[in-house]
């Protein structure tokens, strides 16, 4: 079966460049805790609005889940 | 008073009054209402007049014949941000390449005034490189729409269409911390780079700091191309048919 074509024309066989390996892995050391504080002042900026205490510790688990997806992602695309 | 640059203390005396009257007709007080401009804003806008001035200079000395050394500078910088961007996104990449080149050019510009002495790197205060990466934020986002319309909302629900309330607010916070990170990397290297630069000089005035300086060098540079390159891997991102 023949890969499927990829629609922005890149070659899915071509390997990247180191640079940009070196980039996207860079990437990763500070991903994971960006997404836990934006999740943290996403939750306490609702706290604020909504005058609330809890929605900061919702903020922070969809953080860190957000942090494993992008984690993942990156992982994903680069051992393809 | 806050301490202040010569660029800075011109710029204040001249624009101090518009500016703090500006800040005023906004709700904003200016900590300092004689001096309201600070030293990374004025750097700023000393790089913005540079390479304004930079690309005028490029701009009117174009040959096809014989290219000067200027040209042939931007040639290669202009080439090589093409096949990046061109073996990251694929076809159709050359419309941002003027975008990428230009905030390449700055936060380059940015991270190197520092070296020059009575100047300062704006990249070391944290809302430089946060304004950088909104700038880069907002347009990923705006080329996202522009490529898929309204169905660019799609990347944000996730491929399981029943996961979908679960993945919106996953998938704004990834996004927003995309921001933060690229911010966070700047402004930590550049910061950590003259603070080096500064103990060491301070420490041993002669040969050592040179070292430094020329690690301040490396780093301003690679800063500048994984920068550069993290957003046209976020702009892949947005205008890829693939989620």
């Amino acid at each position: 079966m023949s890969p499927t074509p990829d629609p922005n024309n890149r070659d899915p066989d071509r390997k990247e460049n180191f640079w940009v390996q070196v980039a996207r892995y860079s990437q990763l050391a500070f991903i994971f805790p960006a997404a836990v504080v934006a999740g943290w002042l996403i939750g306490l900026a609702l706290d604020h609005w909504l005058h609330t205490t809890w929605i900061y510790l919702v903020g922070i688990l969809f953080g860190i889940a957000a942090g494993f997806v992008e984690l993942i992602r990156a992982t994903m695309r680069n051992s393809r | 008073m806050p301490e202040q640059l010569w660029f800075t203390a011109l710029l204040n005396r001249l624009f101090a009054g518009p500016v703090t009257a500006f800040l005023r007709a906004i709700h904003i007080e200016p900590h300092h209402p004689a001096a309201p401009i600070p030293n990374s804003l004025a750097m700023e806008i000393l790089v913005f007049i540079f390479l304004l001035i930079l690309f005028f200079a490029v701009r009117s000395r174009l040959s096809v014949d014989r290219p000067g050394a200027l040209q042939h500078m931007f040639e290669g910088v202009e080439g090589f941000v093409q096949n990046q961007s061109n073996e990251i996104i694929g076809r159709h990449s050359e419309a941002y390449t003027s975008f990428l080149v230009a905030l390449g050019c700055f936060i380059l510009s940015c991270n190197l005034i520092g070296l020059i002495p009575g100047f300062e790197s704006p990249t070391a205060v944290p809302i430089v490189p946060l304004g950088c990466a909104l700038c880069a934020f907002i347009y990923y986002q705006g080329q996202g729409f522009k490529h898929a319309g309204i169905g660019y909302l799609k990347h944000f629900a996730g491929p399981i269409w029943w996961l979908a309330w679960l993945m919106l607010p996953i998938e704004i916070i990834s996004h927003l911390a995309r921001v933060l990170s690229l911010t966070i990397r700047l402004f930590a290297n550049m910061f950590a780079g003259d603070m080096v630069t500064l103990v060491f000089f301070s420490l041993v005035p002669l040969g050592v700091p040179i070292i430094f300086i020329g690690l301040h060098i490396g780093v301003s540079l690679l800063q500048t191309y994984i920068f550069v390159l993290l957003t046209t891997v976020y702009l892949q991102g947005a205008v890829s048919e693939e989620y």
